[in-house]
Parts: structure tokens; sequence; C-alpha cells
């Protein structure tokens, strides 16, 4: 299995401070569930920024140089657990 | 989707009409409703009877981010365990008091409407938000932000989210996005002030004191006081929120800097407050208050045309007191925005 590099950018919320983070699956022994969680969270994600709601937050999700969008609270399953993944093991 | 009317409540009636334009089934429906409501607030006579009292309801997420979550304290219950659910409830309550007492506003849509909170909201999650209906707290992660809960003046920052959605509607992009993020802080901060009986002179001026976890370098959000000086920390970067036009923030990021640039119109109100003196939420709240609901303010105003709707809404107001109108027009002069 090839590797994955995820990239997360958060902004937005009350604080509206900018997060962001990635993370390369090599060398990760769940990297079969990273991916398949990635190809879902890209697969249901925006090709453009959505309004979400006031104070929530917005998602960039790139996955190997693709880049979609999210913004709470409407995110999907996969999209909530890669970018909780990559927000809190991601560098 | 189950229904129209989520997305009626939280998708603004421009972003409708383009998704209704484009053929979008929920959102064609969502702009029938959106109308019908609209047109039965202006008509519908106001509620008479008493002093209006809230009617809430708290819901606890378990952490699973699917709202609304569990029931777990209603209006009138006693205090439970959980001090998240007290302080959502007690919060709620303040936020209401503000607005029926000083404003003479029933609840945030002006006809009553319930107060519905979800507290435990997520694991770790580093966020307070009003997604058109119901407020939603996170617990924070511990590392950066404590349980969102905590403070009265976001609780009062998200429900006039609700505030601002049943008024002037101010379009959450670029400048009317800063007007609704400043609005939103404005009567946050009074919500405190007025539990507290504060003075503006007296007043902290901050929204989210004592939100930080310990460690973390800064005294709060966001400061009406000195913008740009509520935090500076390792982690966090600098408060970026200019005080002045001069430093407006041109960014594509957080709607256009939404929670940037409100720094200017919240340094605007806090210079009318002061320079008025006595408690911020008689005259410059009032001011302010008259300028968000008066009906007159477009979706997409900009800081001047919200300036220019302050200046009226004193002049209206108060007069006989030419100074108020005069002051108003000072203090946004301070910040670099002319009324004209």
């Amino acid at each position: 299995m090839d590797t994955m590099r995820i990239q997360v950018t958060r902004t937005g919320g009350l604080a509206g401070i900018v997060r962001h983070a990635e993370l390369d699956t090599v060398d990760r022994t769940d990297a079969p569930h990273v991916h398949a969680l990635a190809r879902e969270a890209v697969a249901g994600g925006l090709r453009a920024p959505s309004y979400g709601v006031p104070d929530g937050f917005h998602y960039e999700i790139t996955v190997d140089g693709r880049t979609v969008y999210c913004a709470d609270p409407k995110l999907t399953d996969p999209q909530r657990e890669l970018v909780s993944l990559v927000l809190r093991e991601g560098a | 989707m189950t229904a129209a009317v989520p997305l009626c409540a939280i998708v603004p009636p421009y972003v409708l009409d383009r998704l209704a334009e484009a053929g979008h089934e929920p959102a064609v429906r969502s702009l029938a409703l959106d109308t019908a409501h609209r047109a039965a607030r202006l008509t519908a006579p106001p509620p008479t009877g008493g002093h209006p009292a809230p009617s809430r309801v708290i819901a606890d997420d378990g952490h699973s981010q699917r709202l609304p979550g569990r029931t777990v304290r209603t209006e009138g219950q006693a205090p439970v365990s959980d001090q998240s659910v007290n302080h959502a409830y007690d919060g709620l309550g303040a936020t209401f008091a503000l607005y029926a007492d000083v404003y003479g506003r029933r609840s945030i849509d002006d006809q009553g409407l319930r107060l519905d909170a979800t507290v435990h909201y997520g694991q770790d999650y580093d966020n307070a938000f009003w997604n058109g209906q119901r407020m939603v707290f996170g617990d924070g992660d511990g590392q950066i932000f404590g349980d969102f809960t905590a403070c009265i003046d976001v609780i009062g920052h998200e429900l006039t989210h609700g505030v601002t959605q049943f008024t002037a509607g101010l379009q959450y992009q670029d400048q009317p996005g800063a007007l609704n993020e400043s609005v939103s802080d404005v009567f946050g901060s009074l919500v405190k002030q007025y539990a507290l009986h504060q003075d503006s002179a007296d007043a902290d001026w901050l929204i989210g004191a004592g939100l930080l976890a310990p460690g973390v370098q800064g005294v709060a959000l966001r400061s009406l006081k000195a913008p740009g000086t509520a935090y500076d920390d390792p982690q966090l970067g600098k408060d970026p929120q200019p005080a002045h036009m001069r430093d407006y923030v041109n960014t594509a990021d957080d709607n256009g800097g939404v929670h940037i640039n409100s720094g200017i119109p919240n340094h605007a109100f806090y210079l009318l407050a002061t320079a008025l003196g006595g408690p911020a939420w008689e005259r410059a709240g009032r001011i302010w208050y008259d300028a968000l609901t008066g009906r007159r303010l477009p979706a997409d105003a900009d800081f001047t045309a919200f300036a220019r709707a302050t200046v009226a809404a004193a002049k209206a107001r108060y007069p006989d007191q030419t100074s108020v109108a005069d002051t108003v027009t000072a203090s946004w002069a301070q910040v670099g925005v002319s009324p004209g």
C-alpha cells in the first residue's frame, strides 16, 4: 500500500484561531484504515468552502494534493474522524 | 436533510436564492418557508402579557457529536451535579435577562423562542457555536481551552448570533461578517456587565476571560478595550485584532477575517460606552440594539453603513441630546470609520 500525505487546516471557530497539521501515513500500522478514511472524507467533501454556521469551524482537507472543504456541524463521520486524527497526531 | 426547516434556519437567504436558482430542491422549499416566516414575523402582533420568562432546555451530547443529545435540565428544574449543564442554564438565563429587561425583547426571535443548548459536544472540542437553532458547547481540550460553558459572555455572544439571524441578518462574510461577530461580542460583554451590575468603567471588556487553559499566555480571546492584546502565546500566536481601519486585515480565511476585523467596531462601541459613562447597556447598548433591530440595516452592511445606522439610532432615541449622536460619530472616527 502506498503512503498518503494528509493535510488539515481548521479556520473560524469562536476564537478565530487557525490550526494546521499534516500527517504522512508511512510507518503507520493503521495506514489502511487512515487511507480509507481519507478517501471517504474527500469523497464527501465540497470543492469550494461552504458557509457553515456562525463561529463554526471550517476545514480544508488535502489528500495527496487534492483539496476539499467541509464545515461544522455538517461533517460526515469519516471527515470528523480524519480531521480529529490529523489535528491530534499530525505535525 | 430531514426537513427544509434546518436549512432555512442556518443558511442566509442570499445563499438560498443562489441554491434555489441552481434548482436545489430543499433550498427552494426553505426559501418559500423562510419568506413566509419573515412575513409572519413582520405582521404578527407582539405577544402581550407580563414580563417575559425564559424557557430553557439543556441537553448532554455525551461526547458523540450528534445533536441534540439527551435532555438533562429543563426550565425551573433544580441544578444538577454536572456544572457544565448549570453554567449553560445560567448563561442562557443571563442572556435572556439582558434582552428582556433592558431592550424588551422576548427571547432570541422576540417571539418567545425556547432556548436550547447542548453541552459536552464532541471529544475535547475547542469551540462553541450557534447552529441556527441551538447553542452547542464543547468541553475544550484542556491544553488550550477549558469548558466553553464557563463564560457567560461567550454564551451571550453565541445567542446574539441568533438575534442577528432574526433581525439584520448580517451576512457572515467580510465587513458584514465582522459586524455580525462584533455585535455578538458587544452584547456578549453586555450580558456579563449586566449580570455583574458593572459600569462601563469597571468592566473588563473581555470575551472569554477564564476560557484559556492554565499555562496559556493570555487573558481571553478578545478585548474590546484593547483589541490585539488578549493573548500572545507560543501555541496560539498573538491576538490579531486591529482597533483601527488602517490595520484592517484582508484575508480569505475565516470568512474574510470576521473574527479579526470585528476588533474595529468592537473598539468603537467601547469608546462610545466609556465616553457616555454609566452602565454600557443603557445608552450605548440601546443605540447598537436599535441599529441592529431597526429593519433598515441591509444584510450586506459594511462598517460605514452600520456606523450611519448607529448615528441615526442615537438621533431617534435621544432627540433632545444631540451630544449623544455626536459622541457616536466621534467614536467611529477614532477607529477610522466616518459615518459621513
